[in-house]
């Protein structure tokens, strides 16, 4: 998309993206459009300069300038960040969602490449429990569960992801209560649903609300559904395993479970991804397919979205 | 009461939806549809029934098709008789032409083009007649109305190179924005007029003396010679702007009627003869010669939701943006609570009660949201 023509009156660039395209297609009458939200995620606040001698027209002149892309049609791509509303004019901190890698051990931990390495079926997670072979990826030669691997086949046993929400500041102690309307009770996860499905921490399903047209599936999860609650650890700052250092919210933990064309084929391995070795249970190391991806967690009230690298592999050889 | 989080419903009064006609004026020169390209594009079908003109050379990519041109008669023309050369396509031509935009009497039997649109008065039929499709790519949902003008060669000469634009006449719509028909299947028509245009036609004294039937606005005469149906998109063209009066056309007997020429390009027929005697390929590669240019405006119907995203003084003031905070501290507001809170709208989602992102809308610039402002944010979403 190129930039559009900031050089005289303001103009809007309106597209219907190609999900909405997608629905109104159907000529079910499922196309209706009810809310909106504001979005700026073009815009790089740090540019904002309370400092310049100028006067305070001049903080934020570098922004005003920022040039702005044509609409995307694509709906997983535009509006990553949205602005949003509280009744306070006076809030000096907002609540953020955040990735807890500390909160149990290995378990909750990524793996050492930087990614959570979704193990997609019996053999790459341990041989499908051979004594023998000794080629899977889920265990070291201890029998320890390496960090950071989640089992796509077997999703009762494996690592997962756990995320925090709250007020990640030291100005202001945990046991503060977090006004309600900070309080994140929603989350939106998004995941390339040709890969990997969203589990509740025993392995359970999660029911996803829609998949679009490019294969993203949208699961919109709350208490209901097992796999958000609120977090427990509010007494003290010092409480270990703890990502948030103010005022805490909500928990939100879920595991990812492998497709079934990337269990039983390598089909989409060989299209989408490449190759790499990781360390075997034996310690030899493995060659195993690759396919790097991103899953994206949204609070649906609080508007914070982060992005999770997950990598799924599927052993390839020794 | 400000509404608290990311998504703010549209009210009853957010949403209108609205109708707009958007017009874009097509220009056809004369020599894109005979001479620029050497005849390459113009594609000749084996089936003989009609030939396409496209814009560029028609096996390239990049060519559009513009407007086919055929020829039909009808079985109660003068000439028609089963000696007429391709007489079942002219016919199979003329009807089916006649049955898309003039349709059917009572009895079921097939109308034939009127000229002056009054069919049940009966009157003067159109009986051998050029017609013109024009591709939807050019006339979108219409033509507009008065709007139409075809400028035609009609010198008696065939000398491309020479003399036969030398006289010409135009043939237009005029008046239709004001009188056009309604009693055909294929929707609104109108009458296209013939007037002088350059050459003897041009003082108004000599190619076109006013006729029967012909109209005088201002100094001109200008006569009645074929049918221009508006949302098809197709123009009837009579042959009498090729004959003179005494023939039963409009040119001036001294002026003589046009000369066309055979398949192998030698000059040899009148109009009748050319219609009895030559394939329709060869009428409409004379009349594809004569056209000296086309142009019309079309119309597009563009339906529209507006969508009227009002973000009242204490709502939008914070932002989710990662670069808005540091360590959950609003960058912007520089320790001081007190301070307004800032934010930059750059990008609009319309949502679906699903949170489903239906529509984007981006602005061409960022613009400033505090508590002491306020916005109405105009999204249309045309379809």
């Amino acid at each position: 998309m190129g930039f559009l023509d900031n050089s005289g009156d303001i103009i809007l660039d309106a597209v219907l993206t190609d999900h909405g395209r997608k629905v109104l297609a159907k000529g079910d009458g499922s196309f209706q459009i009810t809310k909106f939200a504001l979005g700026d995620e073009e815009v790089d606040y740090s540019l904002y300069d309370t400092t310049n001698t100028n006067g305070s027209a001049y903080y934020d002149l570098e922004i005003l300038q920022t040039p702005i892309l044509e609409a995307f049609t694509d709906n997983a791509v535009s509006m990553k960040s949205k602005l949003v509303t509280y009744e306070s004019l006076e809030l000096l901190y907002l609540p953020v969602i955040k990735l807890n890698e500390i909160i149990d051990g290995n378990s909750t931990a990524r793996h050492s490449s930087g990614s959570f390495i979704v193990a997609v079926d019996g053999q790459t997670e341990n041989d499908n429990g051979s004594t023998s072979a000794q080629n899977g990826i889920g265990y070291d030669s201890t029998g320890a569960p390496v960090t950071g691997i989640l089992f796509g086949q077997t999703t009762s046993t494996g690592g997962r992801i756990r995320i925090d929400q709250g007020l990640d500041t030291d100005a202001l102690s945990p046991a503060t209560n977090l006004p309600a309307d900070m309080v994140e009770s929603s989350y939106t996860i998004q995941l390339d649903n040709r890969l990997g499905n969203i589990r509740t921490v025993a392995g359970g399903n999660v029911s996803l609300d829609y998949i679009d047209d490019d294969s993203i599936a949208y699961y919109t999860v709350t208490s209901e559904d097992g796999i958000v609650s609120d977090n427990p650890n509010k007494d003290s700052a010092g409480v270990a395993g703890q990502v948030i250092d103010g005022p805490r919210g909500t928990i939100l933990e879920f595991k990812i479970g492998s497709s079934l064309s990337l269990q039983t084929s390598t089909y989409l391995f060989t299209q989408l991804g490449s190759t790499s070795r990781l360390d075997s249970r034996d310690g030899t190391g493995s060659e195993v397919y690759h396919i790097d991806t991103l899953v994206r967690v949204t609070g649906v009230n609080t508007g914070y979205t982060i992005d999770i690298p997950v990598r799924f592999v599927k052993f390839k050889s020794t | 009461m400000a509404n608290v989080g990311a998504f703010k419903n549209l009210g009853e009064n957010d949403i209108v939806s609205t109708r707009t006609l958007l017009h874009e004026a097509i220009p056809l020169t004369g020599t894109i549809v005979s001479g620029t390209y050497n005849d390459n594009n113009i594609k000749f079908h084996t089936h003989g029934m009609f030939q396409t003109v496209y814009d560029y050379p028609y096996l390239s990519s990049s060519a559009n098709h513009i407007f086919d041109i055929t020829y039909g008669m009808s079985t109660k023309s003068a000439v028609y008789d089963t000696s007429v050369n391709q007489y079942k396509k002219k016919k199979n031509v003329y009807n089916q032409m006649a049955q898309i935009l003039v349709g059917y009497d009572v009895t079921g039997s097939v109308l034939e083009f009127d000229a002056d649109g009054n069919i049940l008065a009966g009157g003067d039929k159109l009986r051998d007649s050029f017609i013109i499709p024009f591709s939807r790519l050019l006339v979108k949902d219409e033509i507009k109305k008065e709007s139409f003008s075809m400028e035609l060669g009609i010198s008696s000469s065939v000398d491309y190179a020479g003399a036969l634009f030398n006289d010409r006449i135009t043939i237009s719509d005029v008046g239709a924005k004001n009188s056009y028909f309604v009693n055909s299947p294929a929707g609104e028509y109108g009458i296209l007029y013939a007037t002088a245009s350059a050459g003897q036609a041009a003082d108004g004294t000599d190619q076109l003396l006013k006729t029967a039937g012909a109209v005088e606005i201002g100094s001109y005469n200008y006569h009645p010679v074929g049918l221009i149906y508006y949302q098809a998109g197709i123009v009837v063209l009579s042959g009498s702007v090729f004959k003179d009066v005494a023939e039963g056309g409009i040119i001036t007997d001294a002026s003589g009627s046009c000369n066309f020429f055979d398949a192998n390009g030698n000059v040899s027929s009148s109009f009748d003869e050319m219609t009895d005697q030559f394939t329709i390929k060869t009428i409409g590669n004379n009349l594809r010669n004569r056209i000296y240019n086309i142009s019309f405006n079309n119309t597009t119907e563009l339906n529209s939701t507006i969508y009227f995203c009002r973000a009242n003084h204490n709502e939008f003031n914070y932002s989710t943006n990662p670069t808005y905070l540091s360590n959950s501290k609003i960058i912007v507001k520089d320790d001081n609570p007190s301070a307004d809170p800032v934010s930059y709208i750059t990008t609009i989602g319309l949502y679906s009660p699903n949170d489903e992102l239906m529509g984007v809308a981006k602005l061409s610039e960022p613009l400033k949201k505090t508590p002491s402002q306020e916005f109405t944010l105009r999204v249309r979403l045309d379809y």
